[in-house]
């Protein structure tokens, strides 16, 4: 069954699969680091999850007519979200580096000053 | 125009000069007690300027000629410089102003103590300036409850009179100045309660449209609720107007006549109410005992306004407004409101002679003496099918003359006391003694306001006391007996007071160094009380030429609603009446005759 | 030219006031020591006294004497007006007749004789006093500044107010000097206002008057309410005005005869007394008047006429009022002789007379039955006391007692006549009393004796004044002039012992008292001049007093003597004089149901001359012996006066007492006045203001609950609230650990425990999976 599993031909929802699996990843790296990189590679995990998504959900398998409108939807997401994703990161690893420099530490269960 | 506005400058005179000595420094105490004085003094000369020899500008109507001449008309018993203008239009409420035979008296007699008590003000020494802006406003509180003619400013110059002497009393006083002062607001604020219930429950009943357009026309409204009155309409027109109720509730079909609980009347509760919201300030036993209390405590220039002219509202109240707005309940309740009068009289004689404070003693004396001023006003003299209003007449003249008279005996008296007061600081009766031989001046205005007091002819306490007495007799002779009784214990408790005060060989207290004469304007104060006191009593006629026009149409107003009201009862009362005369006549006259008889076929 | 009359007595009656007040204002600065004061006041009462002659002159010349009762010209009017309610009006104003005359006259004439006594008597007031009765906390008698003007300026205001309570035409200015001439009174009591015992007597003077002053007023508001006016009679034309009190009560007494003269068999038709004077006014005034005219009964008017006599009573000291005149006798001597004996005491027996025409012949009994009482009373309380003033002031009681009872047995005339002879001598007596106190310095008749050589003047005239009084001279021939007026009132009351037997006794006391009367004069005038000096002391000091004291003595002397007497060759004199104004009581047989029929006589029948013969040798005999018996124990001393003291112990003691009346008074009047006094303070402390505040306490104790209520529950709900979302906060705070993991990982949860109730209950799912 595995294997007719293997064999069949790629669908829409193996994309879908690993999309989840990268996300779930990312959610899980970010719940259990308390590094605040490895947090940050977390969140990459998910973005990237994310955007197999946007792309699988633009095949146009999933469309009756068998053709989509306009096929490059789900790309344009894709590559919005993947500006935005590092722009992210720049803003994140300067909060990283801060975040060092105050506390010597990238443990960000250190920086628990704004707790009320 | 001036007449118009005169008023007005009358009542707003004093509040404007304690505006001003807001801006005076508090050190400067002597600028200060002038200035109140020279206000107090201008208010007085500007309420005698109304009574003005001369007729002025003839010719006209009384309404037109108020409005060139500020002049007093006497002879006429209507209001006088009437001034309406809408205030709180909403509620109808009108800045409204008059003065009549009435109120005329009265407000003379405000101005005439409030400038006495200023010049007696002196002796206060403790924050003079709050003590001036307080009294400034306690002289317009009591004017214009005296000239207002708006049962809602009534209220608001009654309660604008109330607070300034509350602080005066309760920062001012003696020892026990807290508890006075509580008391006589409690007291007060009882009566205003009680006022203000009594108003409401008529300003709804009212409705101005009842009237006849006539009488509308003679109530003075405000030409903007005289055009409102006319102009059709569902909903009723209540006012506030004191005439226009007067109007309306001696209407023989008058809205007040509505049952409003238990069985009786709108207009018998609100007279209660009233009548005892009044009795509390004139005051009555057994509501009185704020008096002694406030007496003892307030300073002497405040007990002179207090009992000269703060009493007197109660009994203005009772004539200005109970009775002309609730004929009605005023028949049903004039056994209550004599017997009232009757129990007072006694009852503050025998408890002034147990006092040993000489205050205390001339605080219940003022119960006796205004226990005449109720008696005298309750005394309903009109039987259905008589008519006989001149008994009446006299009793409602003689007790606001008693009003009057007591003005002038009972500041007088408290002038004295404090006059000692200040010298020798006690009043124990049991301490004074022979101070005859030290201030002989004094002694002699002293004695003469005393028997004042007591009612000896020739001094102004006669009349009031002796009418009074003789008008009860036509209502019930039992009470006029009773009360006749009192001129023995007055006599007993006044002549007692004379000779443990004034008479005898030496002072028996402290201080007896402090004994010296009366300073000239001690002697201007007591002596100026004396000599009114003296020429009320010889020419009363100057009194009633004003008032009694006014009280008369008072009388003959209840005789009017009466007649109109009674036509039924007249008519079985003279069927039944006349029968139970002429059969007790006859059997008198039986008896008579056949001794008469007997004694003559001896002869 | 009648007008000149009312303007001659208003000049008299207001110059004494005119000097009142000059005195008042000016007092101390007129002359060294106010000397000055005592020649106004005199000029003043003196200048009176001359105008009333000359009024009383020019009335005689167009009224002449000799006719009879009844018919007599009025003149009255109105001064001034006080108030007037529609009819009802107050006024000062003049009724005048020969009566107001007569009185204006003697009073005048009294008053300015004591006015020249007083300036030898009072002279020590002109300079400071050394008061011997006052004795200060230092143990030295009282130094005071004298009051001479101070005298003066209230004997001025007496004389006013007396003047004018004679004068007056109503009740109401009648009641108004009444009460002035009291205070008046009060004042020249209490002169020595140091002495406490003076202060004392004029307080009892002033309080009890005022008990008689009560009565009076009740006796007004009657009239007043019954008649409509207090007017004796209405001045002016009778057909405008209302009629007078006079003409009403005649009228009612009128019909009612009439009623009864029509037979009873006429019955239903009320008594509207008065209605023929109702016929020209208006509807409503005529059934007012008819009203008011139907409630003046019989039973009515004379209670309404007993209540005026109530004043009468307290201002003449009748029994049960006479306890104040005995201490009057504090004041200065002269006062005593002017107020107390001659007018002020008297002007009760005057209204009696002026309301005559308003008593019933029941009133006119409790009038006579009074002034027996009294008269009995007085006479024997003057027996035993030892004061000179207060045997006068008894036997001054005791005379009023015998006018009281001449005027209620229908002697309108005898009682009056007997008022001006007694004015005369009773004034000569006190002033001779005066001028042995005046030398001796005491006022104890013990002390005395034997003066007679030392003060021969005062002697004498003393001796004319007793037996003036005791009635002295040859019956039918001659006499003092208090043999004739006592003479007219004992037969008048012989006659109506004649006419009610009943009431017989009346007669035989007056008789009895008649004696009692010479002896306690007597007595009095053997105890002070006679014998031997008893004092050394006071006999060494003793002397003669100054000439006005001496000029006065005697000018009242004379007239003790010739008052009584008629012009010879005429008939005129005092009698013929109050003759032309007689008048007749309201009724003259008894009115009320009672037992017995009352008849008042006619004054007329009693000038019979066998009635006269009779009585008036009674009345000598019994004087004769009233005089033999203060000769044998005072006089010639045969029988010791203390035997009789030590055997009649308790009598002694009873009259010495004053019959115990003042401590009757005190226990019952005076002491439970007091104590209701005090119960009166006492509810007002411990009840009213216990009321008023526990009233304001149970408020308190309201709010307190209130305050209490509001905290526990009002509060507490709010604070419970607010505690809960506190605890509630707190414990949510641990979730918000700021850990971000940890956030994150519940967003995972939640979204996919949303994704999952999603899923099951609202089938999205579903939708999808199917989708």
């Amino acid at each position: 069954m595995i294997l007719a599993g293997i064999l069949s031909p790629i669908t829409v929802t193996h994309y879908l699969v690993v999309g989840i699996i990268l996300f779930v990843c990312g959610i899980v790296c970010l719940v259990v680091k308390r590094n605040i990189i490895a947090m940050l590679i977390g969140v990459e995990l998910i973005l990237n999850g994310a955007n197999i998504n946007l792309v699988a959900f633009s095949s146009p398998q999933l469309f009756a007519s068998g053709t989509a409108p306009l096929l490059l939807d789900g790309q344009v997401f894709a590559l919005f979200v993947m500006i935005l994703a590092a722009a992210e990161a720049a803003v994140a690893l300067a909060i990283a580096l801060q975040f060092y420099s105050r506390f010597g530490t990238v443990d960000v269960d250190q920086g628990g000053q704004l707790n009320g | 125009m001036a007449g118009l506005i005169f008023l007005s400058a009358i009542v707003f005179l004093p509040a404007l000069g304690a505006l001003i000595l807001l801006f005076f420094p508090a050190s400067a105490e002597t600028a200060i007690r002038r200035i109140t004085l020279g206000i107090t003094l201008v208010v007085f000369l500007m309420t005698l300027r109304l009574v003005f020899p001369g007729d002025g500008p003839a010719g006209e109507t009384l309404l037109e000629r108020s409005i060139h001449d500020v002049r007093f008309v006497a002879g006429e018993p209507g209001y006088q410089h009437a001034l309406a203008v809408p205030w709180i239009r909403s509620f109808n409420i009108e800045y409204f102003l008059g003065i009549d035979g009435i109120s005329l008296p009265l407000v003379l007699l405000t101005s005439f103590l409030s400038l006495l008590a200023a010049a007696a003000s002196w002796s206060v020494t403790k924050h003079v300036k709050a003590y001036s802006v307080l009294f400034l406003l306690l002289e317009t509180g009591m004017l214009g409850v005296f000239l207002a003619l708006d049962f809602f400013l009534f209220y608001v110059f009654w309660e604008v009179m109330l607070l300034p002497m509350y602080f005066l009393i309760g920062i001012w006083g003696g020892p026990r100045k807290e508890y006075a002062a509580i008391k006589f607001f409690l007291f007060t604020l009882v009566g205003s309660v009680l006022m203000l219930i009594a108003l409401l429950m008529l300003y709804f009943a009212s409705d101005v449209r009842k009237l006849p357009e006539e009488a509308r026309r003679q109530s003075l409204l405000s030409s903007e609720v005289m055009v409102k009155s006319l102009a059709p309409g569902d909903k009723p027109l209540h006012t506030f107007n004191l005439v226009a109720l007067a109007k309306l509730g001696q209407m023989p079909d008058s809205p007040f006549n509505e049952p409003a609980w238990l069985g009786k009347s709108i207009a018998w509760w609100a007279f209660l109410l009233l009548l005892v919201g009044f009795l509390i300030k004139v005051p009555s036993v057994p509501v009185h005992t704020w008096l002694p209390d406030a007496h003892v405590e307030a300073p002497t220039p405040i007990s002179m306004i207090l009992a000269g002219i703060l009493l007197k509202m109660g009994g203005y109240g009772i004539i200005r407004i109970c009775y002309p707005i609730c004929p009605q309940g005023a028949y049903e309740l004039a056994w209550f409101v004599c017997g009232l009068g009757v129990v007072s009289m006694v009852y503050g004689a025998l408890a002034a002679m147990a006092q040993q404070d000489f205050k205390r003693l001339v605080a219940y004396s003022s119960v006796s003496h205004m226990g005449y001023v109720v008696l005298g006003l309750g005394a309903w003299s009109l039987v259905p099918g008589v008519w006989d209003t001149q008994y009446w007449k006299m009793g409602m003249n003689g007790a606001m003359f008693q009003m009057i008279a007591h003005g002038i005996s009972s500041a007088g008296m408290f002038f004295m006391v404090g006059v000692l007061y200040d010298r020798v600081h006690h009043r124990d009766l049991d301490k004074f003694g022979g101070i005859f031989g030290k201030m002989p001046a004094y002694t002699a205005l002293a004695i003469v306001i005393f028997f004042a007091a007591l009612g000896l002819p020739g001094l102004c306490g006669f009349i009031g006391e002796v009418l009074v007495i003789f008008a009860a007799f036509s209502y019930s002779r039992v009470l006029a007996i009773i009360g006749a009784s009192v001129v023995i214990l007055t006599a007993g408790y006044i002549l007692w007071t004379v000779r443990r005060v004034y008479l005898g060989a030496e002072y028996r207290g402290p201080h007896a160094e402090a004994l010296t004469p009366l300073t000239l304007r001690e002697f201007t104060v007591g002596a100026t009380l004396a000599v009114a006191a003296v020429v009320f009593g010889v020419f009363p006629q100057t009194v009633f030429h004003y008032m009694a026009p006014s009280v008369n149409r008072t009388v003959d107003e209840m005789a009017q609603w009466m007649k109109a009201v009674s036509v039924n009862v007249v008519e079985s009362a003279a069927e039944e009446t006349p029968e139970k005369v002429r059969h007790e006549s006859t059997v008198v006259l039986d008896n008579l005759s056949s001794e008469v008889l007997e004694a003559g076929s001896q002869r | 030219m009648e007008a000149i009359l009312p303007q001659l007595l208003l000049a008299a009656w207001l110059l004494p006031l005119l000097s009142f007040v000059v005195i008042l204002l000016a007092g101390a600065r007129m002359g060294e020591g106010g000397r000055g004061a005592g020649y106004l006041a005199t000029l003043a009462v003196g200048v009176s006294c001359v105008l009333s002659i000359i009024a009383l002159v020019w009335w005689l010349g167009h009224h002449p004497l000799g006719g009879h009762g009844g018919h007599s010209e009025v003149l009255t009017g109105d001064w001034y007006t006080l108030a007037q309610f529609e009819s009802l009006r107050f006024s000062v104003g003049y009724y005048v007749d020969s009566l107001t005359l007569g009185m204006f006259v003697m009073v005048t004439f009294i008053a300015f004789w004591i006015h020249v006594y007083s300036f030898g008597y009072m002279h020590e007031e002109l300079h400071d006093v050394h008061d011997p009765f006052v004795t200060g906390a230092d143990g030295r008698n009282l130094v005071r500044p004298g009051r001479f003007h101070r005298f003066y300026q209230y004997l001025s205001l007496f004389c006013f107010s007396m003047l004018g309570l004679v004068v007056a035409n109503n009740l109401f200015m009648v009641f108004a000097f009444w009460e002035l001439v009291g205070i008046c009174s009060y004042f020249l009591i209490g002169f020595y206002v140091e002495r406490p015992s003076a202060t004392l007597a004029s307080n009892k003077a002033f309080i009890v008057n005022r008990v008689g002053d009560f009565g009076m007023i009740i006796g007004l508001a009657t009239f007043l309410f019954a008649c409509g006016t207090l007017h004796y009679a209405m001045p002016g034309n009778a057909s405008e005005h209302h009629p007078g009190l006079f003409s009403i009560v005649k009228d009612a007494t009128n019909q009612l005869q009439d009623k009864n003269n029509a037979a009873s068999s006429h019955e239903g038709t009320p008594t509207n007394v008065g209605h023929e004077k109702a016929g020209g006014s208006s509807g409503l005034e005529t059934a007012n008047k008819i009203e008011r005219n139907r409630a003046l009964t019989p039973v009515l008017l004379t209670l309404a006429g007993l209540a005026l006599f109530c004043g009468c009573i307290g201002k003449s000291a009748q029994f049960p009022l006479h306890v104040w005149l005995p201490d009057a006798m504090e004041g200065p001597t002269p006062v005593s002789a002017l107020i107390h004996a001659a007018t002020m005491v008297a002007a009760g027996v005057y209204l009696v007379a002026r309301i005559y025409p308003l008593l019933t012949a029941d009133a006119l009994l409790v009038v006579a039955l009074v002034g027996t009482i009294t008269l009995f009373l007085a006479a024997t309380m003057a027996v035993v006391a030892t004061d000179i003033k207060r045997v006068l002031a008894y036997s001054t009681i005791s005379q009023l007692g015998y006018m009281m009872l001449g005027l209620g047995v229908g002697g309108w005339v005898a009682g009056l006549f007997h008022l001006f002879t007694h004015a005369f001598f009773k004034a000569l007596l006190f002033l001779g009393s005066g001028s042995v106190i005046h030398a001796c310095g005491t006022n104890e008749m013990p002390a005395m004796g034997g003066l007679w050589r030392k003060m021969p003047w005062t002697a004498a005239t003393m001796l004319v004044g007793c037996l003036a009084i005791s009635g002295a001279g040859i019956p039918l021939v001659i006499g003092l002039s208090g043999y004739y007026s006592k003479d007219a009132i004992l037969a008048q009351t012989f006659l109506f012992h004649r006419m009610n037997p009943l009431f017989g006794w009346m007669f035989y006391v007056a008789l009895g008292v008649a004696g009692v009367t010479a002896f306690y004069m007597f007595r009095l005038w053997f105890l002070v001049f006679w014998g031997k000096p008893r004092d050394e002391h006071v006999a060494h000091h003793a002397h003669e007093s100054p000439r006005t004291m001496v000029a006065a003595l005697v000018v009242l002397a004379v007239l003790s003597v010739v008052s009584g007497w008629t012009v010879p060759g005429t008939s005129w004199g005092i009698t013929s004089l109050l003759e032309q104004s007689r008048v007749t009581p309201a009724t003259e047989t008894g009115t009320l149901q009672s037992a017995v029929a009352l008849r008042i006589p006619d004054e007329h029948a009693s000038h019979e001359h066998t009635i006269h013969a009779w009585v008036s040798g009674l009345a000598f005999l019994a004087a004769l012996i009233g005089f033999g018996i203060a000769a044998v124990f005072y006089g010639i001393r045969w029988l010791d006066p203390e035997d009789v003291r030590q055997r009649f112990r308790g009598v002694w003691e009873l009259l010495a007492q004053r019959w115990y009346i003042d401590q009757i008074y005190d226990a019952v009047f005076v002491r439970n006045a007091l104590r209701l006094a005090a119960v009166a303070a006492w509810i007002d402390r411990n009840i009213i203001d216990w009321l008023a505040d526990h009233a304001a306490l149970s408020v308190r104790r309201l709010s307190q609950w209130d305050d209490w209520i509001d905290r526990i529950f009002v509060d507490g709900a709010v604070n419970a609230l607010a505690a809960g979302i506190y605890d509630m906060g707190i414990r949510l705070r641990r979730w918000q650990a700021g850990k971000i993991r940890v956030y994150i990982m519940w967003i995972v949860i939640g979204i996919v425990a949303l994704f999952i109730i999603g899923t099951i209950y609202l089938g999205i799912g579903a939708n999808i999976s199917r989708g």
